[in-house]
């Protein structure tokens, strides 16, 4: 460890670490102390070119950039002294030689770094009156992103992202001097599965996302923190909220999930949320065989009804349940409480699909695990079971059980007697459902997912669904209820439930919406950990960028 | 025009001779003798002490200590370390690593040799700038000449050291010449020098212990080791030891090569040396030091050409191109041909390069133009100060301090420009 | 080294392929003959197709982006078709002082193109370039790699003419 001063305040900090890891380490970069900066990123290798980071360092003549100078022990640095502001000044003003005034059509707007650095700690107003390099203004760098040549400041980040985190490298400075432009090799378009993050990590307006282009000033955007249900990876994201609607997701940085990163098909799964598809209604399948709108009750009641009738005739073993990977863990536990107090197995089902070894996870939703920590058994054994005729009733979340290796296709469920289904979005499965029950996504509700590595996660609504949606446990506890089920009331409290949880199952001990904190903590670990700053080297600059 | 030297000294005076560029000419005035009996007789770190008592400056333009930079190796370790020979003249103004690459090529080898052994180095990559097309053929014959005759490979002169030298052609880009930019080009990719720390003993080529020495530097080694430490100093000044190759250019009677010692008046050089400023005309400036160099008025020439003086008067002996302008030159549209130039050649990762070099440039145009403002002369300077010692490396420097040089001492010719919207100097060199 | 396909495909000759091997073998990581090969490579057609770009980026086991953006950076290396020959005046600071600008344009209008273009029948294409280290042989040019120093107009054209 090394212990150093910072504009007068003593920080120990880990040897081997440049005095920006160092202040990014502790959490205080800008965050109570200030270094703008551009080139650097905590997640990529060090560039050292911007030289907006520039710093006095006691026994240093000249200013040194903190983004690669390694910290000593007693080394004293200063951020806010005339020179260093200068120096940020000259840094500004050269930078927005060129820059064009894009402000007015530019999407960054409003979280541009150029812009909040120059208003910081630039000069008031351009002495330049030279003409602008005229360049690519719209270019189609692949299927995500687009390019403005103009705009770009050549700190490059993206193309040290490309080439250490998918390692696709499709991005390069081309030329020199005020001649270099970015771009990405005629025929070699920007098209990996991260490719969107280059718009997040691009200080300005350069490199903007196709699907965000022109939708909605980011100053109209609420920053919700939440969780990506795309995958079993849990990566954190902020859900940007205006008018009551998911406008996109934004990574989050949890270094013991995702770092500053977010693969872009769980970046576009925001969509799930305001997708034409949702079930938007409680139903009940009428005496004609069409599911028609119900009222909550009544289809409560109708689905304990089919339920008790199956018990009565054939007994526990006739009825079973399948959770679904993508509730909570709130909910499931309500589940398994419910088969528990009948006597009825439970497994569940999770989709799969191609993964990588970055963030990508084989399991497409978010909590398999969190089903799996609680009980619920593979469903492959249950659809054998089925298929022998030995089920009579089913209790189903969501429509994985149509998952390649499952069901064929719903007509398998054709002579069940009851189907109580309970799903965010329209199905194939509905076809055999008799009691249809509209869920809440992730993004709607609170509660707690189990991620792959066993962290628990908290999700807080962000939106409110303009139509009927329920929790999946709040369902299930009414159903419990109307079945007369010993320790149903009725009612669903995620808190309460939590605590429950925790009780019986050690695991989630502690491990509450609240007690998990921002950042998630996992199974085991009894509660919330501060902020996971991970101090770890950057990659190794490939090559120079 | 006379393409060897006018003036010679210990480094030129054979190199009217072409048999000096063949291995046979070269042992006959005593080549290789110096290495030879250094490889044989002496220790690695004997010589770097001797070389550092020598008080060799680089001759690359920043003027580095060179036994010091040697002893920046470390010593034993896994690690092959190497050495660069920095070939890649690009220096405006400056022709002389051109001539002792086509006229003395085993003089350098030799020198290369015992830096080799001084720093415990087992390879030398010679970095030659692409357009010397001709150098590096003659370089490359002399080597092959050298691994023929047992002066390179694994048993250097019967002495059982092991050297190897590689030349690498670059492809045209002036910041090659700077220490890093160079090593990321010869590693094959773009020459944009690497932000320090680490510095090239610790992380150099292929991010091996590496030391970069200029093509002059190393011709000086041989003598040093063979005449001793005494004599070197004899020569020059007290901190600035030894000759150097001016390179004399522009309005002069004989432009050409002249070594001398290093402390020689830069009036001597022009005016006794040179032929003075042609054409019966008066002298109105001249750079001493290569184009990134600031520029001396006519009444500072008596400045003695060494480090120590010409820091005084603001300005350095860089590679000593030495260029002169007579009276009826336009010092605006000098300043074009200079921030055009770097404008150029700047790699673009700093900002304050990329973008200043730029801004200096069009400036610079725009008061050639007539259309100057002002302010313009405010901006210059500060534009000039807000790039200086703050970037990746000193080509920002190089390409400010000219700029403060010309508004330093012609700020009248700006100032006529702005007045008269148009430039005046009607007999300049054309643009 | 280089896969059946780029062999098939010519965009390197053989004998090209070979030097650059050779070259390769002085370096401890093969990258650094990289400007040698793309010497070699260039010395084909006198430019640096994309073929030709892909063919190299194959044998030193890079990406294309990788070679191109190396290309890109280097004035001696060209991206598009030159002239048979190329002739290339200083015009920097010793060099103009003595008149290379007008030299250079006394070749323009001698061609009947303007600097950095190629003549209608592909014959020259002309340049201006940087510092070649001739500065007290000034003015001068570099034509197909050599050197012709001291010049007047007169004999400048009189080179340029002569060249096929």
């Amino acid at each position: 460890m090394a212990r150093i001063t910072v504009d007068g305040v003593e920080y120990e900090v880990q040897d081997g670490r440049t005095v920006l890891q160092a202040l990014d380490d502790l959490g205080v970069l800008m965050n109570g102390v200030d270094v703008p900066h551009y080139c650097w990123h905590p997640k990529l290798s060090i560039d050292g070119s911007c030289r907006l980071c520039q710093v006095e360092i006691e026994g240093f003549p000249k200013l040194q950039i903190a983004c690669n100078t390694p910290v000593k022990d007693g080394m004293v640095v200063r951020t806010d002294t005339e020179r260093v502001r200068k120096a940020r000044e000259g840094v500004m003003e050269l930078l927005l030689v060129n820059h064009p005034l894009d402000c007015p059509i530019c999407d960054k707007a409003g979280e541009c770094k150029l812009q909040d650095y120059a208003y910081d700690y630039g000069v008031p107003h351009a002495r330049t009156r030279e003409p602008r390099r005229a360049l690519k203004k719209r270019a189609d760098l692949g299927p995500t992103i687009v390019l403005d040549q103009e705009r770009c400041i050549l700190c490059r980040r993206c193309v040290r992202f490309c080439r250490e985190i998918p390692k696709t490298g499709e991005l390069a400075v081309f030329n020199r001097g005020d001649h270099s432009e970015l771009d990405v090799y005629e025929g070699y378009p920007l098209d990996n599965d991260y490719s969107m993050n280059v718009a997040d990590i691009c200080p300005v307006g350069a490199l903007t996302t196709k699907d965000f282009r022109f939708k909605i000033r980011v100053w109209f955007l609420e920053d919700a923190p939440g969780v990506c249900t795309g995958c079993a990876n849990g990566c954190n994201v902020y859900l940007g909220v205006a008018n009551n609607k998911v406008y996109r997701y934004v990574p989050r940085r949890n270094d013991a999930v995702n770092d500053t990163w977010l693969c872009d098909e769980g970046r576009l799964s925001y969509k799930r949320i305001g997708a034409p598809d949702r079930l938007k209604q409680v139903a009940v399948r009428g005496p004609k065989g069409a599911l028609v709108p119900a009222r909550r009750a009544d289809a409560v009641a109708a689905a304990a009804d089919g339920l008790r009738r199956v018990l009565e005739a054939h007994g526990a073993g006739a009825v079973a349940g399948v959770a679904s990977a993508h509730a909570c863990n709130e909910d499931l536990f309500v589940l398994r409480r419910l088969l528990g107090a009948i006597g009825a197995e439970g497994v569940v089902a999770v989709p799969t699909g191609r993964f990588d070894d970055l963030l990508i996870k084989p399991e497409k939703a978010a909590n398999g695990t969190g089903a799996r920590a609680l009980g619920f058994g593979d469903a492959r054994a249950l659809v054998e079971r089925l298929r022998r005729g030995e089920l009579r009733a089913l209790l189903v979340l969501g429509h994985d059980l149509l998952a390649p290796g499952l069901l064929a296709d719903a007509g398998e469920l054709a002579r069940l007697e009851q189907v109580v289904l309970l799903d965010t979005h329209h199905s194939p499965l509905e076809r055999a459902a008799h009691v249809v029950f509209p869920a809440r996504h992730a993004a709607e509700r609170e509660g707690t997912l189990t991620n792959h590595a066993g962290r628990v996660q908290r999700v807080a609504p962000a939106v409110e669904p303009p139509f009927e949606a329920y929790c999946e446990g709040e369902i299930l506890a009414a159903l419990g209820a109307a079945l007369g089920l010993p320790g149903f009331d009725g009612r669903f409290d995620a808190r309460a439930v939590a605590r429950e949880l925790g009780r019986e199952v050690p695991a989630f001990a502690g491990l509450d919406v609240d007690s998990v904190g921002p950042h998630g903590a996992p199974l085991g670990s009894g509660g919330g950990e501060p902020e996971p700053r991970r101090p770890q080297a950057p990659p190794e600059a490939l090559q120079r960028a | 025009m006379q393409s060897i030297p006018y003036v010679t000294g210990y480094l030129t005076e054979h190199c009217g001779d072409d048999a000096f560029r063949t291995f046979d000419g070269y042992v006959a005035r005593g080549g290789y003798e110096a290495a030879r009996e250094a490889l044989r007789a002496r220790k690695p770190e004997e010589i770097v002490e001797l070389v550092k008592n020598a008080g060799l400056q680089g001759r690359g333009g920043a003027g580095f200590s060179t036994g010091l930079k040697w002893s920046f190796m470390p010593a034993g370790g896994e690690k092959p370390k190497y050495l660069v020979c920095n070939a890649d003249e690009s220096e405006p103004g400056s022709f002389k690593d051109r001539l002792l690459l086509e006229r003395a090529p085993h003089q350098m080898l030799e020198g290369i040799l015992i830096a080799g052994f001084a720093t415990g180095a087992e390879k030398t990559f010679v970095y030659v700038r692409g357009e010397y097309q001709e150098p590096a053929r003659t370089l490359q014959a002399a080597i092959d000449e050298a691994y023929a005759r047992g002066a390179l490979g694994p048993d250097v002169l019967g002495t059982g050291f092991r050297h190897d030298v590689v030349v690498q052609r670059g492809a045209g880009a002036y910041i090659c010449g700077e220490e890093t930019g160079l090593l990321e080009s010869l590693e094959g990719k773009k020459g944009q020098p690497r932000k320090k720390p680490p510095f090239p003993a610790q992380y150099g080529a292929f991010g091996m212990p590496t030391t970069v020495n200029n093509v002059e530097t190393f011709s000086h080694v041989p003598h040093i080791l063979r005449r001793g430490v005494d004599w070197f100093r004899s020569i020059g000044t007290d901190k600035s030891p030894g000759t150097t190759l001016f390179g004399v250019s522009g309005h002069v009677g004989r432009p050409g090569l002249y070594e001398l010692p290093l402390g020689t008046p830069l009036d001597e050089i022009v005016f006794r040396h040179a032929g003075g400023v042609r054409d019966g005309k008066r002298v109105k400036g001249v750079i001493p030091g290569g184009m990134s160099m600031p520029i001396l008025p006519a009444d500072q020439l008596d400045v003695r050409m060494a480090n120590e003086f010409l820091r005084e008067r603001k300005t350095m002996l860089g590679t000593g191109g030495v260029m002169v302008m007579d009276e009826d030159t336009c010092m605006v549209r000098v300043g074009c041909v200079i921030t055009y130039f770097f404008r150029d050649e700047s790699c673009g990762q700093c900002t304050q390069c990329r973008e200043g070099t730029g801004w200096l440039h069009k400036v610079f145009q725009r008061i050639e133009r007539g259309e100057g403002r002002d302010e313009d002369l405010a901006i210059l300077e500060d534009v000039a100060a807000k790039m200086e010692g703050q970037t990746i490396c000193a080509f920002a420097d190089a390409a400010a301090w000219p700029v403060q040089g010309l508004l330093r001492h012609f700020r009248s010719d700006f100032e006529i420009h702005l007045r008269e919207r148009k430039c005046p100097f009607e007999r300049s060199f054309e643009l | 080294m280089v896969s059946a396909a780029a062999r098939e495909a010519g965009a390197l000759r053989p004998e090209t392929v070979a030097a650059i091997e050779r070259e390769m073998a002085k370096y401890p990581r093969k990258r650094g003959a990289l400007l040698p090969a793309l010497h070699l490579a260039q010395a084909e057609e006198g430019w640096l197709s994309p073929a030709k770009i892909a063919a190299v980026a194959e044998l030193f086991d890079l990406r294309p982006i990788e070679v191109r953006e190396v290309v890109s950076f280097y004035n001696m290396f060209h991206d598009r078709p030159q002239g048979r020959h190329e002739v290339c005046v200083c015009t920097n600071l010793p060099c103009s002082l003595r008149g290379a600008r007008d030299l250079l344009r006394a070749l323009e209008s001698h061609l009947g193109i303007e600097a950095g273009e190629t003549t209608p029948d592909g014959r020259v294409t002309l340049r201006h370039e940087e510092c070649l280290g001739a500065c007290a042989w000034a003015p001068m040019m570099r034509v197909d790699g050599g050197y012709h120093e001291d010049l007047d107009v007169e004999r400048a054209k009189k080179i340029v003419d002569g060249l096929e």
